[in-house]
């Protein structure tokens, strides 16, 4: 059975599996943006935020 | 010899009888064969061999994809789901920036209340809330700092004011913590009267927060509050 009759035999035949595909990648797909955008903003701005600095201020705890 | 002969004849007639066939069959092979050469001509549309077509058949041979069914029904609906899906996110960030713009806004908090249970804070403590972006002192002060505030003579104040105009309770005692010199936030506790003492430039405030030494001008705020009942305190 090739790939693609696979694909579409598990995800896309029935459309409670299809429509429910779509919505949890578009769930997922939201969550992985934002983490995706958080982790390029840390990125971008490394040695400049408080949590980058703070164990220089703050030392007890 | 009778079955010599007949084994002799088979050949024969078996090779007369293939050649009938044969005969008889070519015809229909080679119309058959014609039939397929000009379907695929129309298929393909190109002028066939024997002459030009009058008419050009139109069919669909040419959009006609290679790749099996479900290659294709997996393109297709993996586009619509990717459609379906970018759509769905999109609803769901209309849906929430609605539903955030009817959270509080900037100018609701900066009105709120606060309220606070005075059961939790022992007497002789110091309490800082938070109120509209500003520190708010509150101390349960003893019945020594009551008499303390009260034996001060009022006139020799840089801002005169009684305990009495300062407190709705004497026990409890609630001003706005921010300097009235320049807007820091004295430390409580602190300074040579007993109260609260600026370290910014040295303000001293005593047990009331009326302002006794330093640079600042006036006593600290009192802002509005209210005991609705004998274990709350609301500010605001």
């Amino acid at each position: 059975m090739p790939v693609s009759s696979r694909i579409y035999n598990t995800l896309f035949r029935r459309n409670y599996v299809f429509v429910g595909l779509v919505f949890g990648a578009a769930f997922g797909a939201d969550i992985a943006l934002d983490i995706y955008a958080d982790k390029f903003w840390d990125w971008k701005n490394q040695g400049r935020q408080w949590k980058d600095i703070r164990h220089k201020y703050v030392t007890e705890e | 010899m009778a079955a010599l002969r007949s084994i002799s004849s088979l050949p024969a007639t078996a090779s007369r009888s293939l050649l009938r066939a044969s005969s008889s069959a070519t015809p229909l092979v080679r119309s058959a064969a014609a039939a397929c050469t000009q379907i695929d001509q129309r298929r393909y549309d190109t002028a066939p061999t024997y002459g030009k077509p009058t008419t050009r058949i139109p069919d669909w041979g040419y959009y006609k994809s290679n790749k099996s069914e479900d290659s294709n029904k997996v393109f297709g609906y993996f586009m619509v789901g990717t459609m379906g899906a970018l759509s769905a996110a999109a609803a769901k960030a209309t849906v929430q920036d609605f539903l955030v713009n009817m959270s509080a806004s900037a100018d609701v908090l900066a009105m709120a209340k606060v309220e606070v249970a005075l059961n939790t804070i022992p007497e002789g403590k110091n309490v800082i809330i938070k109120w509209r972006g500003k520190p708010i002192f509150i101390r349960h002060r003893t019945a020594d700092e009551i008499a303390e505030a009260n034996n001060v003579k009022v006139s020799s104040l840089r801002d005169p004011q009684t305990d009495e105009e300062r407190t709705k309770k004497p026990e409890w005692l609630v001003m706005l913590g921010v300097c009235t010199h320049l807007g820091c936030v004295p430390i409580g506790e602190a300074g040579d009267f007993g109260g609260w003492f600026c370290p910014c430039h040295g303000s001293h405030y005593d047990i009331s927060g009326r302002i006794r030494k330093g640079p600042a001008p006036l006593n600290l705020e009192i802002p509005a509050y209210d005991f609705p009942n004998e274990e709350t305190l609301v500010i605001g």
